[in-house]
């Protein structure tokens, strides 16, 4: 363990996303690497498995991934599994995938093809939060839990579970704090620091990760020397960003990202579990209902306007709530899910005021600099 | 420059193949005209569980933007709709197909949803409702979804669960995911009654499932039959004669057409008739062709002897569902259910046994290689179509490690013309038979029965 506290060791454990991992399991505990924001947290936190969000690497150039995915295939995930032949997840003692997207699923099954972990579960994500939906998810859930169960030795019973929906909770009401200390101008953290820290605990024991979450919480509100004040308050919204390369880039610039809806940030945590008497189901209703990701259909409304607000209205919500004035589309290449999104949510902001940048990008830290002239000329036009 | 700008369609081998244009024609007809008779009028995802046949038995007329998209390519009049969508803010990476049709509707939109004169085959009228799949792709509802921007219609979307292998077999999931299926068409029948103030007529769909189940039938006898050596039938036959059983097999003249189809394959296997001249080697295509170019298939054939046997298990309908999971089913949605979700899980026996997934798009191939005596694999990886691309790679791997049967990949898209090299396909091609007679040897020295 480090003697680092608050920010200085969120940074620490973002460069060395793996090694809290590695330790724990040097010391006899188990790991469960996942896919994207479906799988529940809790129910590997209940059955002590360390929770560990599989991401790709924008600074490791793409060798292994040729071999068994066509370049037609979204660069994040082609990252992914890349690293993960390159044996950077050997470690991991459950793999469990998940139907978020096309990449998200063929990925899962081709992972499970070639890379044997002692548990392995493709998690079913239906498309639709139709009741009926809900209640095949929430099966599929129980069958993970089955799975998890027969490698970690125990069996979780409700009581067990319900404690993990509280301690995974208490992590996303720590997030929202945080976010929170954005409202102001200037905001108190930068966007990285933001993305340090949630990756930090995306790798840690949610005990640690809320431990964390409050010596930053506590550091942040009184910290003199965070960001500058700027022109530029914008909204990150799209495809994840796991690397500061590409935040640090934007803030540069001469923006502030004061709020995002991306699968690293916002999405993962910002809504909770419904503590229901069957635990399953408050975990299938927020999974798959609740979080707000593009993947999920959602039945159209009656008019037009109707359904954009129910797609997207959320976003006018923190516009409002973080003074927000620009945003930033972030669409890693052959994303089809936000692909398909980009005229419908760009004018449905424009349509409120806001300048909107998109830019579809390659996931690879060799490819940022070139963009730095569009997020320059994007700040000077903001405000 | 004036060969370069030549349609490159193919001749075909089978006279029926040849004649089955008429049903692609057939189906934008028939929208249109119910159009103008005021008649509803819906496009659809092909939806491989019968949400459409269900449509139909509720009287609406159906098009497919999928099939309109592989037509307009193959016509190489997509190009300007593709232009279109992307001016309007889509990625030009995103489906061909889906692109084609946003550009479409974009046009159709500002015509005041008067079909543009110069619309390839006539055009596809305003739609009632848009009828989305999630099996497959996330294009198939995503694009859906997005034409609200040019059309206030409403969407739905007919859910398909998707399991792993090992999942498939854990303790209910098979019968936890086809009752799902049944609470999802009856949700969707709930939602076409609302959305036509009528009830649904059961007696006309079961009269239509009746009709799709022979089709059906019949398309996957000459699936077997085209198991002879010399191949009775090859690639460019068999993306013409499925357009029926893809789109209208509860249509009679659909079952009337896979009698003559059948009949035909029939007697070439009887008296030993190749689809080509001289069949040296026998090829897999994975997995959806390059509409725009097919006749290059015909010059494979010429050139070097190659017989495409068998191709995108997609498009391929399943073999029949297995007595014991028919009988006693009454409820005409459980057996819908049932039988679509044979259609992607029918291999997952093969995949258990071969250790890996996944069933859909993978999993066959390590069947059909057999059955089909297959020396080699034409993989196309589609620029802009990724579901039937992502496990091109996996099946490449897969094919070599198991069954020592190589392949030749070729990009290049369904509709984008732009990025297909006519030459380098050749080129590779060339080098290929050299690999394909290698691994024959290998195999031979291994014990593999071709
Ligand atoms: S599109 Fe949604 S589900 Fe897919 S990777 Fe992105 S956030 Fe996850
Ligand atoms: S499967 Fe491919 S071609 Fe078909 S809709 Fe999806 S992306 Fe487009």
């Amino acid at each position: 363990m480090s003697d680092l506290k608050g920010l200085a060791r969120a940074a620490q454990i973002y460069r060395g996303r793996h090694e809290r991992a590695k330790e724990i399991k040097a010391g006899g505990g188990k790991v469960a690497g996942y896919f994207c924001c479906y799988p529940p947290l809790e129910l590997m936190t209940s059955l002590d498995y360390m929770p560990l969000r599989i991401l790709g690497d924008m600074n490791e150039p793409l060798t292994e991934a040729d071999t068994y995915l066509p370049t037609a295939m979204c660069c994040f995930y082609r990252s992914v599994l890349d690293t993960a032949m390159k044996g950077r997840f050997d470690f991991i003692d459950a793999f469990i995938g998940a139907h978020a997207c096309d990449g998200a699923e063929r990925v899962s099954y081709i992972w499970k093809s070639y890379l044997k972990s002692p548990c392995s579960f493709y998690l079913d994500v239906p498309h639709t939060n139709h009741a009926a939906s809900i209640e095949l998810f929430k099966k599929q859930l129980m069958y993970l839990g089955e799975e998890l169960e027969k490698t970690a030795g125990k069996k979780a019973n409700r009581e067990m579970l319900k404690q993990a929906v509280a301690l995974h909770n208490k992590q996303r009401s720590l997030v929202r704090r945080l976010y929170s200390l954005n409202k102001g101008d200037p905001p108190l953290m930068s966007g990285s620091e933001i993305l340090q820290v949630l990756i930090a605990i995306m790798c840690i024991p949610a005990v640690e990760g809320n431990a964390l979450l409050e010596e930053v919480i506590e550091e942040v509100k009184v910290r003199a020397g965070g960001p500058k004040q700027r022109k530029g308050r914008i909204l990150v919204w799209g495809s994840l960003i796991d690397d500061i390369a590409l935040t640090g880039l934007i803030e540069d610039c001469g923006l502030n990202i004061v709020i995002d809806d991306t699968a690293i940030g916002t999405r993962s945590f910002w809504v909770d579990v419904d503590e229901t008497e069957d635990p399953f189901d408050g975990l299938a209703i927020r999974y798959l209902d609740k979080v707000v990701c593009p993947r999920t259909f959602r039945d159209t409304k009656q008019t037009r306007m109707e359904d954009l607000d129910n797609r997207f209205g959320y976003l006018k919500k923190m516009v409002k709530e973080w003074n927000v004035n620009g945003v930033y589309f972030n669409i890693i290449r052959n994303c089809d899910i936000h692909g398909y999104e980009i005229p419908e949510l760009r004018d449905y902001l424009e349509g409120i005021g806001l300048p909107v940048l998109v830019i579809e990008q390659d996931y690879s830290t060799t490819a940022l600099e070139p963009l730095r002239t569009r997020f320059q000329a994007f700040a000077e036009n903001i405000g | 420059m004036e060969e370069k700008k030549k349609k490159k369609s193919s001749a075909k081998t089978l006279q029926t193949a040849r004649e089955a244009g008429y049903f692609g024609k057939k189906m934008l007809a028939g929208t249109r005209q119910a159009y103008e008779e005021g008649k509803p009028v819906a496009w659809s995802m092909v939806d491989w569980w019968m949400g459409s046949t269900i449509t139909k038995a509720m009287g609406i007329e159906l098009c497919y933007p999928e099939n309109y998209g592989a037509f307009c390519a193959s016509v190489r009049k997509a190009e300007p709709n593709l232009d279109y969508a992307e001016s309007d803010g889509v990625p030009n990476t995103i489906c061909g197909y889906a692109r084609n049709c946003i550009g479409y509707t974009r046009k159709l939109k500002e015509n005041n949803f008067i079909i543009p004169e110069d619309s390839p085959s006539g055009g596809m009228p305003k739609p009632l409702f848009l009828l989305a799949c999630g099996a497959v792709c996330d294009a198939r509802y995503k694009w859906f979804q997005s034409l609200g921007r040019y059309m206030e219609v409403p969407v739905w979307t007919l859910e398909f669960p998707q399991t792993g292998v090992n999942e498939y077999f854990m303790g209910d999931n098979k019968k936890d995911n086809i009752k799902f299926m049944v609470q999802e068409l009856r949700e969707f029948i709930a939602f076409l009654e609302n959305l036509l103030g009528k009830k649904m007529d059961w007696d006309n769909l079961s009269g239509k499932l009746d009709t799709f189940f022979k089709t059906h039938e019949l398309a996957h006898k000459v699936d077997l039959l085209r198991k002879s050596v010399p191949s009775p039938a090859v690639c460019t036959d068999f993306w013409s004669i499925m357009i029926p059983h893809l789109y209208m097999p509860e249509d009679p003249e659909a079952l009337d057409f896979y009698q003559r189809v059948y009949d035909e394959v029939k007697y070439k296997v009887d008296n030993k008739i190749g689809a080509i001249p001289n069949e040296k080697y026998r090829m897999l295509f994975g997995e959806l062709p390059p509409w725009h170019t097919l006749g290059i298939f015909d010059e494979f054939a010429e050139k070097y002897g190659v017989a495409f046997a068998f191709e995108s298990w997609n498009y391929h309908v399943p073999s029949p569902l297995p007595d014991d999971e028919r009988y006693g089913i009454n409820d005409p949605l459980e057996l819908i259910a049932r039988y679509s979700y044979h259609k992607f899980n029918e291999h997952a026996q093969v995949a258990r046994e071969q250790c890996m997934e996944p069933t859909l798009f993978t999993a066959p191939y390590m069947k059909f290689v057999k059955d089909y005596k297959a020396d080699g694999l034409f993989c196309h990886p589609l620029i802009s179509c990724r579901p039937a691309t992502y496990t091109l790679m996996h099946v490449r791997n897969l094919l070599m490690e198991k069954f020592k049967v190589p392949s030749v990949v070729v990009e290049g898209d369904i509709v984008d013309l732009r990025v297909f090299n006519e030459e380098e396909a050749h080129s590779k091609m060339e080098a290929f038979i050299e690999t394909m007679d290698h691994y024959r040897e290998v195999r031979k020295k291994e014990g593999f029965e071709w």
